[in-house]
């Protein structure tokens, strides 16, 4: 089997999923001769025609409303947003329009379409195309989030939200676009969206994890010799409440690491879930190792990203008390 | 009997009527609003004209994005009042399921899309909706309303360059009825609205949208235009609201009536008065249509009004295609509190 990174991932599912399905459409800003400037949409127009890969005008907005349209009238349509730092323009159809047709028409009409976009920092892309969003899209009802960390759970979440008949916000880490490479099989195969991977087996404690600091999180306790259970949640909304409460009774000490500033992340869902079903399993207050509540810092960018000695720090702190 | 033009007697009676029940009721709801009996409402009066044109003009299988004030529109093309009572009250019986606010109909069943409340929102998705017609080889074209304040959204002007650089089958229709809420389109904007297309190489034409003549004359040439395949096109209707933004709107702090329900400058009273004049119709016509209004919305009111709510546990049905965890333990928690 062929080792392809998560850009090669995504551009072969995608390839594959519209030879098999006419009513999938791409649109976004520079997907189609240029590949997207990430090149995860590379060839796809010469194959698939000017018709199917949309080059759009430079407008979010415009971008998400009329994908909006095109899956409420019997597309598929797989938009892209060339930053998630570039999103919020489009930001009132997404939680307006996109997460609340099915519901506000009784279920009359749906929002069939997936918006692909890369985030989080690492890049040396400053401000405004290294932010991690995700709580905006997961604190709304209606909308399914998913970020994959590896390029095999890109293909198989991408897969997943292919076959969702919900609208699908598709976080992809940019950071690990085409820092890993693993196997992955060529033909198609579903990751289910709402399911946790536990990517590691161990007794002292639980790291609960997503996203582009996955790889931080392996290399620091293998490095290490932690003997933690390492969970890497890939949906985040729905949460898989049940994986997450199993870890946190087992071990009974939990960190939970993402690269989304502290206040109001992803993490704070996770140790409410824990707090309201699992606190007597407790051994150690739960801690947290996030970003930092600033904007996202150009020249400190390492410093902002949870690294090895934060990580260890929340180990050593849950494992000492 | 041709009354003017290609309009015939026939269809002159017609939009008469129907621009007569959609007055009837509104009033009708404005009066259930201070009741209590139904929770708000955006009045649509004086803007009857325009609408009836629209409804006129529309093929069967053209789609339509209306807007939250486009009451006529729905009469004319066919939805029963029954229909928009129980979406008004949001009752068991509603195509809807009561989730959403009164006048944000989905009347899919006569090809209208979804009303939402964000302004202007729903004109973008007019161009993917047309992008999929075009691909799926579908016939008719997409009609969008709005009123004058949505011409100040982004949403407008991203749906106008995108419409123009598919170059799509997407009919732009502004009712400018003078009002944004408070605000004179006059402080609204300082272009004319029918030429704001034209930074995105969109033509563009105004019609007297209070007066069904000159309203079908106008959008004639733009319903062509649209259907030839040269692309969108923008209209815009000037009309007259006559009443407050929504009935929970007070306009004498803003403005002094120009336009009056009954006067002569009133749309529907110029229609009358047009009828009368050429003898299609005589008074008596027009008091029995007033009256056999009144009587249809009363019965439907009546009959509508004391269906049940929905169950309260169907809140947590339709945020997806199947609820989630979250939803479903969720529905239990309430369960459980009853």
């Amino acid at each position: 089997m062929p080792q392809i990174n998560m850009v090669q991932s995504l551009n072969r599912s995608l390839d594959q999923l519209m030879a098999g399905d006419e009513r999938i459409v791409l649109l976004g800003e520079d997907i189609g001769i240029d590949g997207g400037v990430f090149r995860v949409t590379d060839n796809l127009m010469n194959k698939y025609g000017e018709e199917r890969v949309i080059d759009t005008p430079l407008n979010e907005l415009g971008i998400i409303g009329m994908a909006t349209g095109m899956a409420m009238y019997g597309l598929k349509p797989i938009a892209e947003i060339q930053f998630q730092d570039y999103i919020f323009p489009a930001f009132d159809q997404i939680v307006n329009n996109v997460a609340k047709v099915r519901y506000r028409t009784g279920g009359r009409f749906s929002v069939p379409l997936i918006i692909r976009t890369p985030y989080g920092g690492g890049v040396k892309g400053g401000l405004y195309h290294s932010q991690s969003g995700e709580s905006y899209f997961a604190h709304t009802p209606g909308l399914t989030v998913v970020t994959p960390s590896n390029p095999y759970d890109a293909r198989g979440l991408l897969v997943s939200a292919y076959k969702s008949n919900d609208p699908v916000i598709f976080l992809e880490p940019k950071r690990l676009y085409r820092a890993i490479k693993t196997e992955v099989p060529d033909e198609l195969f579903e990751v289910e969206i709402g399911k946790a991977a536990k990517l590691k087996e161990g007794d002292d404690l639980s790291i609960i994890t997503y996203g582009s600091t996955v790889p931080t999180v392996m290399n620091t306790v293998e490095k290490n010799g932690v003997n933690a259970d390492v969970i890497d949640l890939r949906t985040l909304l729905p949460m898989d409440v049940g994986s997450i409460i199993e870890t946190a009774e087992k071990t009974g000490r939990v960190v939970i690491v993402h690269e989304a500033p502290k206040t109001l992340g992803v993490g704070a869902e996770v140790s409410a879930l824990i707090a309201e079903r699992a606190i007597d399993s407790l051994r150690s207050p739960i801690v947290r190792v996030a970003g930092y509540d600033t904007p996202f810092p150009y020249s400190h960018e390492e410093l902002y990203l949870p690294g090895e000695k934060r990580i260890m720090n929340a180990v050593n702190k849950v494992l000492a008390h | 009997m041709s009354m003017v033009g290609n309009l015939s007697n026939e269809q002159a009676l017609i939009a008469y009527k129907n621009a007569v029940r959609a007055r009837t009721l509104d009033i009708k709801i404005i009066n259930a609003q201070r009741q209590g009996i139904i929770g708000f409402h955006v009045p649509a009066q004086g803007q009857e004209m325009i609408q009836i044109a629209i409804g006129m003009m529309a093929e069967k299988e053209d789609l339509i994005f209306s807007y939250y004030r486009d009451l006529a529109l729905y009469l004319q093309r066919g939805v029963p009042v029954g229909d928009i009572f129980d979406q008004m009250l949001g009752n068991s019986s509603d195509l809807q399921k009561g989730r959403q606010m009164p006048d944000h109909f989905s009347f899919s069943e006569y090809n209208f899309s979804t009303v939402q409340s964000p302004v202007g929102s729903h004109i973008p998705l007019t161009v993917g909706a047309a992008y999929a017609m075009r691909y799926n080889k579908k016939k008719g074209i997409v009609i969008v309303t709005f009123g004058d304040g949505a011409t100040s959204t982004s949403d407008f002007h991203a749906a106008l360059n995108f419409a123009s650089v598919y170059n799509l089958g997407v009919l732009f229709i502004c009712e400018n009825n003078g009002f944004a809420i408070s605000m004179p389109v006059s402080k609204q904007t300082k272009a004319d609205i029918y030429k704001k297309g034209s930074a995105y190489g969109i033509p563009g034409k105004r019609v007297d949208g209070n007066d069904l003549i000159a309203s079908l004359a106008g959008l004639q040439e733009a319903f062509d235009y649209v259907r030839s395949g040269k692309g969108p096109y923008l209209v815009e209707a000037v009309t007259y609201r006559i009443g407050p933004h929504s009935t929970s709107d007070d306009p004498k702090k803003y403005r002094v009536d120009e336009i009056t329900d009954g006067s002569d400058k009133d749309p529907i009273r110029r229609l009358e008065n047009l009828m009368l004049k050429m003898g299609v119709v005589d008074s008596n016509f027009i008091q029995t249509t007033k009256i056999e209004a009144k009587q249809e919305v009363d019965k439907a009111l009546d009959e509508r009004m004391n269906i049940p709510p929905t169950e309260p546990s169907s809140i947590f049905d339709d945020v997806y295609e199947k609820p989630t965890w979250i939803q479903e333990e969720e529905r239990r928690d309430l369960d459980a509190s009853d």
